[in-house]
């Protein structure tokens, strides 16, 4: 695997990724467990099946919400943000 | 309960109603159901009470005292079910579409429904995210949604409390009669005796007629709603094509389809509405999905990242005449039928139960229910599908 | 875009690599559907197909590459990556795909179809188990040798399981602390049968292999134990978990807390069955109650030319999915018109590994004093926010007398997961308050999907 790094956005913060890596998993790495609040309670998630199945671990992606950090691969450039609820 | 002074058959929205207009009214009601609450059409419904989807006629008038109902028994049976006055938006993008919509919406406001017009910027207004070339709508104040289930169920929770009955999964399998009179009725389980039965058994209340050896010409059709990821709040109202009016009047028997789209209190958006004419089939028609899909994003192109999430399909009684069967059977005394309210049936199941509560104790209707009256088919010749 | 295969295979993981070889060196055409960037399913998750360049060592890895590498390198084996697949219907013979491939919807026709899509970690709720930093095994160890990243520096590996160890040597390996490691049954009755024992010495060694590492880690395993709850810090993240002592009914005994930031909890797997099921293939209910594919001795389905290997049609693990795996490639082959015939050994093989799996289920049951663990508060469904008091409201107040009416009644399983996660779960708690048990409808239901997987609007409107 080709180790070169790569950067995006999350909320204010840059982030870096090694090339292939998801964004959940980047985001992990540098520390930034929370992804989401919940519609309802406005509670905090993050990761939790890792694989695609659970939904927890909805962010914001170049507008776009309910994208699931764990399976989609982090590129150079994505915006990505807290999904609050269900809105950016 | 084994002397009932009614029995209530089907729990559904119009059975639950029905049942807590009897209780209030006095009466000890038994509400019997081979399923659970809301397992027939209620439970596919999508909550619609509206007022703007009806030309002036007795069912207008039905649908404008039933509207109110529901707020009444919000308030008499202390809520639980997610009312919302939301209103709702009809739009129409073509010049005779728009002649007939302001026709339509004038005639309903000299029958008492509020209307307001909207014009290219008061739409975009009311619902920032239509599509930019539809410059003409009508505003609805009064339509409503309501969560289906949850107000049956907390309904018949009502009608519990005020001393009623509620049996799940026991299967009418004789209607009971004496000189043309309803004596009880007999499941596969118990008999029970009483004067009066309602028949609220929605698509399957020919079937319940059948027993009775009397008749009713109920046939179901099929219709899908699509329900989104939950979205952010895009849509304001319950929006629609003006062609959702002419869909529900046209007999045809092909897939009818037109758009209309709301938002809900869970953050979800529905999409519907389709018609169609093929029994109880069960399958999935995906050409229907992307029919509404495309629907959908065409008068709200926002839509096109939303993502769909399930599908749900549910089977609306309807008689030949698109009219809801509201009074006594022609042939049985003792037996009302409260069925056939084909998309209708949630918007107008409280009214329904005032005429049926009224008739059975002699009291004044709030309206004539002869227009209603299942006496309309004696004699005809229709075969059910 | 419409088309017409051979072989058509859904999943690429330990059973359908398996079944695209057999079915490709039996002379079919095969075109392999798999949702991941990377085939090897979860089992073989990697990131890169050179062994030298993994992030962590799994142990019988190097089978997983073999094989990934051999369906890569035939050309006869078509791979559609990152391809999902949102509906499929069977009419009369003739199944039909709707796969989102590459931005685009991409119809397959097709009278062959293997099914191998596989299983996801099983769990139970319990107060605090969505607050961020609760995962489970599986995802710990996607993160790890997936993508290279430690879940965390204090790991509590817990649940129930042989799928413990691997995921808690590789916390290890990787540089992490494993706090504390807990497996909830005490029971290790497999050992004690010797014939299932000598028939797998290569999985004695595997688990010898793991537990090697755990100690050398100063890591010890504890039997009957439990993480019953987890609780947040200032921050609203994971800071500590209860650990309780549990008796052979998962009771709780004695409880104490652990601080950790990380809790991988696993309690065995779930089948991933919605596409059989929305093809119409009968499901029934497994012995560990979880609802697999019926299929007979050639690994067919009720519906001639529909085939399915692997977790989905009961979970046994990768040895016993590759041996599925190759009896319905060489089943499904013949189907087209191959002149192939699964062999005595081929069965031989799965019946050994069939024993095996069978003995494991029995020695990490899941038993019902799990349900005392959640409270009124606790949340049941995680997408929809229900809580335990929300489903027992709807079973005393509001008449509900099925999983499927309370689930109506709450939005429990409407969510985004449609109920992969809470499913079983509700099935169960609803089951409880009735004081009734579970019906297989009610099981079967509950994992019933036409909507596979969510699909965006304007893709659904611009396809056939």
């Amino acid at each position: 695997m080709s180790q070169s790094e790569i950067q995006f956005t999350f909320d204010d913060t840059t982030i870096s990724a090694v090339s292939g890596q998801s964004v959940g998993a980047a985001l992990l790495a540098a520390n930034q467990r929370s992804l989401r609040k919940t519609r309802f309670n406005k509670n905090k998630r993050g990761i939790f099946c890792g694989i695609g199945v659970c939904f927890d671990c909805l962010v914001v992606i170049d507008g776009i919400t309910n994208q699931r950090a764990c399976i989609i691969e982090a590129k150079p450039g994505m915006k990505v943000q807290t999904q609050d609820g269900s809105n950016a | 309960m084994k002397n009932p002074d009614a029995i209530v058959i089907g729990a559904g929205v119009v059975g639950a109603c029905t049942a807590l207009s009897l209780s209030n009214a006095g009466l000890r009601v038994l509400v019997i159901d081979r399923g659970p609450v809301a397992s027939g059409t209620t439970g596919a419904g999508e909550g619609n009470i509206l007022v703007s989807d009806k030309e002036p006629s007795p069912e207008l008038t039905l649908a404008i005292r039933s509207r109110d109902a529901w707020f009444e028994i919000n308030t008499d049976i202390g809520g639980g079910f997610e009312l919302e006055a939301k209103g709702g938006v009809v739009v129409s993008r073509n010049t005779k579409g728009i002649s007939d919509l302001k026709k339509l919406a004038s005639l309903q406001k000299e029958n008492g429904v509020e209307t307001i017009e909207l014009d290219a910027s008061t739409l975009q207004e009311a619902e920032p995210f239509i599509s930019k070339d539809v410059d003409y709508g009508v505003l609805y104040p009064g339509d409503a949604q309501c969560q289906p289930m949850l107000a049956a169920a907390q309904i018949i929770r009502a009608v519990k409390k005020r001393g009623g009955q509620f049996i799940q999964g026991e299967n009418v399998v004789k209607i009971n009669s004496n000189a043309g009179s309803i004596v009880g009725l007999t499941t596969d389980k118990n008999t029970y005796s009483t004067p009066i039965i309602i028949n609220a058994t929605g698509t399957w209340a020919g079937e319940i007629a059948k027993l009775a050896n009397s008749y009713l010409p109920i046939m179901p059709r099929r219709g899908y709603i699509l329900v989104t990821s939950p979205a952010p709040k895009l849509i304001n109202h319950k929006v629609y094509d003006a062609d959702y009016v002419a869909n529900v009047a046209s007999g045809e028997a092909d897939l009818q389809s037109s758009a209309v789209i709301e938002g809900t209190a869970s953050g979800t958006i529905l999409i519907g509405a389709s018609r169609e004419r093929v029994g109880f089939k069960n399958d999935l028609n995906i050409a229907i999905l992307r029919q509404l899909a495309r629907q959908a994003i065409s008068l709200f192109p926002m839509l096109t990242n939303i993502q769909l999430l399930r599908a749900y399909r549910g089977f609306r009684p309807y008689a030949p005449d698109h009219l809801p069967v509201i009074g006594e059977d022609a042939n049985v005394s003792g037996l009302w039928h409260a069925a056939g309210h084909e998309g209708a049936g949630i918007g107008l199941a409280p009214a329904t139960g005032e005429l049926i509560t009224a008739q059975i104790k002699g009291d004044k209707p709030f309206m004539d229910p002869a227009p209603f009256s299942p006496k309309r088919f004696k004699g005809s010749e229709h075969v059910a599908v | 875009m419409v088309l017409m295969h051979n072989v058509v295979i859904v999943g690429g993981g330990p059973a359908g690599l398996s079944a695209a070889l057999a079915a490709a060196a039996a002379g079919a055409p095969v075109l392999l559907i798999d949702s991941n960037s990377r085939l090897g399913g979860q089992y073989w998750r990697n990131s890169s197909t050179d062994l030298e360049n993994q992030n962590e060592q799994h142990f019988d890895l190097a089978t997983g590459l073999l094989l990934i590498n051999a369906v890569e390198a035939r050309k006869e084996i078509e791979v559609w990556s990152e391809a999902q697949i949102w509906s499929a219907t069977n009419d009369e013979g003739k199944n039909t795909l709707r796969v989102i491939h590459q931005g685009k919807e991409k119809i397959v026709n097709t009278a062959n179809l293997i099914l191998c899509t596989g299983a996801y970690d099983r769990t139970l709720p319990f107060p605090g188990w969505d607050i961020p930093g609760v995962m489970t095994p599986g995802g710990v160890q996607s993160l790890l040798k997936g993508h290279g990243v430690l879940a965390g520096k204090r790991v509590v590996v817990a649940g129930t399981g042989p799928f413990l160890l691997p995921v808690a040597a590789g916390v290890i390996k990787a540089g992490g602390k494993v706090v504390s490691l807990i497996e909830a049954n005490k029971s290790r009755r497999w050992l004690t049968s010797t014939i299932v024992v000598l028939e797998n010495l290569s999985k004695i060694k595997e688990a010898f292999y793991y537990i090697k590492t755990i100690s050398e880690g100063k890591v010890r395993a504890q039997f009957g134990y439990a993480v019953i709850a987890a609780h947040a810090g200032s921050t609203g993240e994971l800071d500590s978990v209860d650990i309780a002592r549990i008796n052979r009914n998962f009771k709780v005994k004695k409880v104490k807390q652990v601080k950790c930031d990380v809790a991988a909890i696993g309690w065995g797997f779930t089948a991933d069955t919605s596409l059989a099921g929305s093809l119409g293939c009968k499901q029934v209910v497994a012995k560990d109650e979880s609802v697999v594919v019926w299929v007979d001795s050639e690994q067919q389905t009720n519906i001639p030319g529909i085939f399915a290997a692997g977790e989905i049609t009961g979970i046994g693990g990768s040895d016993l999915s590759m041996a599925e795996g190759v009896i319905a490639g060489i089943a499904a082959a013949k189907f087209v018109g191959c002149k192939v015939d699964v062999l005595k050994a081929h069965r031989k093989r799965r019946a050994k590994r069939q024993r095996f799996a069978n003995a494991l289920i029995k020695a990490y049951p899941i038993k019902a004093g799990w349900k005392l663990w959640p409270n009124d508060r606790t949340t049941i469904c995680r997408c929809e926010e229900v809580s335990l008091g929300d489903l027992k409201f709807s079973v005393e107040e509001l008449g509900a007398t099925d999983s499927r009416t309370a689930k109506l009644f709450t939005r429990c399983g409407m969510g985004l997961c449609q109920g992969r996660i809470c499913g079983r779960s509700v099935v169960d708690l609803v089951a409880k308050e009735l004081s009734v048990l579970p019906t297989d409808i009610d099981r079967i239901s509950a994992v019933n999907r036409p909507i596979i997987t969510p699909i965006p609007l304007g893709v659904l409107a611009q396809g056939e």
